[in-house]
């Protein structure tokens, strides 16, 4: 069985002339099984974003490779490309059309006739509940809609891998929860996740395995219960959540992140883009790398 | 699907929304070029009566007719590129969108200027139509222009996303458009023979796209004789920047 994802040695260097390269990416590999929802978990800034952006083709890498289904999406883009679905973590829906339109039109970059797309796109719209929105155009959805819309898209040329870039960033807790059992569904049917967050909640709640990444380097990859097991321990955690009030709750992923970096994930540095990115220092390297 | 195909579903995603909003499509592509058909062809035509350039003497309206095929060449293959261009990069991040479906970026970006010359060549294409009608431009020689049109179109459309590429804002096209496309519009020869200007000014003109691309355009519609500097120069325009528009903006958006 040919992996839906296997991400080797990834690198990736932002070039800015007149300055030394900055290394947003750093070695990273691991592998997504067949139904496995694996997430990448980091601050903004830490290389999630990048690593995205080199696995679904769209920056190439430095060095390393990506191989979606067994093909190289940068070799052979349009063959790894056919089985893959992203969700961007911007807002990157047509707003010159109606969301069916929208659907139908984003088939089509993948083969897919105007029927099928379009019987394809009914099935989607009523699943994620936007059927009562068929014809209206994207301006007048609420930003839960558009998200959903986002990811009902990624799922028009039926993917084998999805990718969704922090995909529930802004959304109320309702539309996050719509989300998940999405996710969940597409798992069922075989698909495999690769998702990005900086919601701990979301990441133990969705994800098989998660790796750490800090720096552009993945700290650590493994179950959340192994992660918490090894790094922080099975024991209540204390801490101050207001001047004089101290509770304990279970240990959890942030708790592990914060023992790999020392830097809370909630202490972003700032929210970041690539663009942005590309302005830091270069990283310094910290931390080994594990599969 | 084969490249071509690629390209071609990226160009009907564009030809889509020009149908969606055919009444606007037509407005924005139509009525500025007749427009000036009509307030120079007719109205300063028939005070001005004839020209007389390269020793041939024609009518003004001749002359400023096929002008304006220039003129409509180089406002709707730029404005559509450099503003549409724009606004689908960093707005609408519609190219971001494509380029991670089988379609590569480089076919959105040929997608997109292939969809830019269209609409430029549409807009030209009546001016040449409305010139045949009036009997101002030879018919055969009209369609001999046609495809001549679609490669200045590229031409204009390239200079637009090249502009696009290197604007941080949209406020920034500004600068080339009242810097170079402006001064293109009205010193390239599209309204007065070139030779009436000062030798200064014919050189800077014959070194911007424009005069060469309507020196060619009065070739094929009116009978003058062909320039072949000018026919090598808008192919070696065209060549150029496409080559550098695209790099520009696959360079802009793929880090």
């Amino acid at each position: 069985m040919v992996a839906p994802l296997v991400v080797e040695q990834l690198v990736k260097d932002y070039r800015v002339p007149g300055r030394p390269p900055f290394r947003a990416v750093s070695g990273v590999s691991f592998s997504i099984e067949e139904r496995e929802c694996f997430g990448l978990l980091g601050p903004n800034g830490a290389g999630k974003s990048t690593s995205m952006q080199c696995i679904t083709g769209f920056y190439p890498p430095t060095s390393g490779s990506v191989s979606i289904l067994g093909y190289d999406v940068h070799a052979d883009p349009r063959r790894a490309r056919a089985a893959l679905g992203v969700c961007h973590q911007e807002d990157t829906l047509d707003t010159d059309f109606t969301v069916f339109d929208q659907m139908v039109r984003h088939a089509s970059f993948f083969g897919i006739g105007a029927v099928e797309a379009g019987r394809k796109a009914r099935e989607l719209l009523a699943k994620f509940d936007l059927s009562a929105k068929i014809d209206e155009p994207v301006e007048a959805l609420s930003g839960g809609m558009r998200r959903r819309l986002q990811v009902a898209r990624a799922l028009m040329a039926e993917p084998r891998l999805l990718v969704l870039d922090e995909p529930t960033t802004g959304l109320d807790p309702e539309a996050r929860r719509v989300l998940w059992s999405i996710i969940a569904e597409f798992r069922r049917g075989n698909g495999a996740v690769l998702l990005s967050t900086h919601y701990m909640e979301e990441a133990e709640r969705l994800c098989d395995r998660i790796a750490i990444i800090h720096r552009g380097k993945i700290l650590d990859c493994d179950t959340p219960p192994r992660l918490i097991a090894r790094h922080v321990g099975t024991a209540d955690v204390a801490e101050e959540i207001r001047p004089g009030v101290r509770w304990k709750r279970p240990a959890n992923v942030e708790d592990v992140y914060l023992k790999l970096t020392g830097i809370p994930l909630s202490a972003d540095e700032s929210e970041t883009t690539a663009e942005d990115e590309e302005m830091r220092p270069p990283a310094e390297t910290t931390g080994g790398l594990h599969r | 699907m084969s490249t071509c195909q690629a390209i071609a579903t990226v160009w009907r995603r564009y030809f889509a929304i020009y149908k969606k909003n055919l009444w606007f499509g037509i407005v924005t592509t139509f009525v500025e070029p007749l427009l000036y058909l009509v307030s120079f062809g007719v109205g300063v035509g028939g005070l001005v009566g004839a020209v007389t350039t390269e020793s041939i003497r024609i009518t003004y309206r001749q002359f400023v007719f096929s002008g304006i095929v220039g003129q409509a060449l180089l406002f709707q293959g730029f404005f559509e590129a450099a503003y549409g261009g724009f606004v689908r990069m960093y707005y609408q991040k519609v190219f971001q969108a494509i380029a991670v479906t089988p379609v590569t970026m480089s076919e959105v970006l040929w997608g997109e200027l292939l969809w830019d010359a269209s609409k430029a060549t549409f807009s030209s294409s009546a001016v040449l139509l409305i010139g045949a009608i009036c009997g101002d431009f030879s018919i055969a020689g009209s369609l001999l222009a046609l495809p001549v049109i679609f490669i200045c179109s590229l031409l204009f459309a390239s200079l637009g996303l090249l502009t696009a590429a290197r604007s941080s804002t949209i406020d920034e096209i500004s600068y080339p458009q009242f810097l170079l496309i402006f001064p293109m519009f009205l010193f390239c020869g599209v309204f007065f023979p070139l030779d009436q200007m000062p030798a200064v000014i014919q050189g800077i003109a014959w070194l911007l796209p424009l005069t060469p691309v309507i020196s060619v355009i009065r070739s094929l519609t009116l009978g003058f004789p062909l320039k072949p500097l000018a026919a090598l120069a808008v192919i070696a325009w065209t060549v150029i920047l496409v080559r550098v528009a695209r790099r520009a903006m696959r360079d802009r958006l793929v880090k």
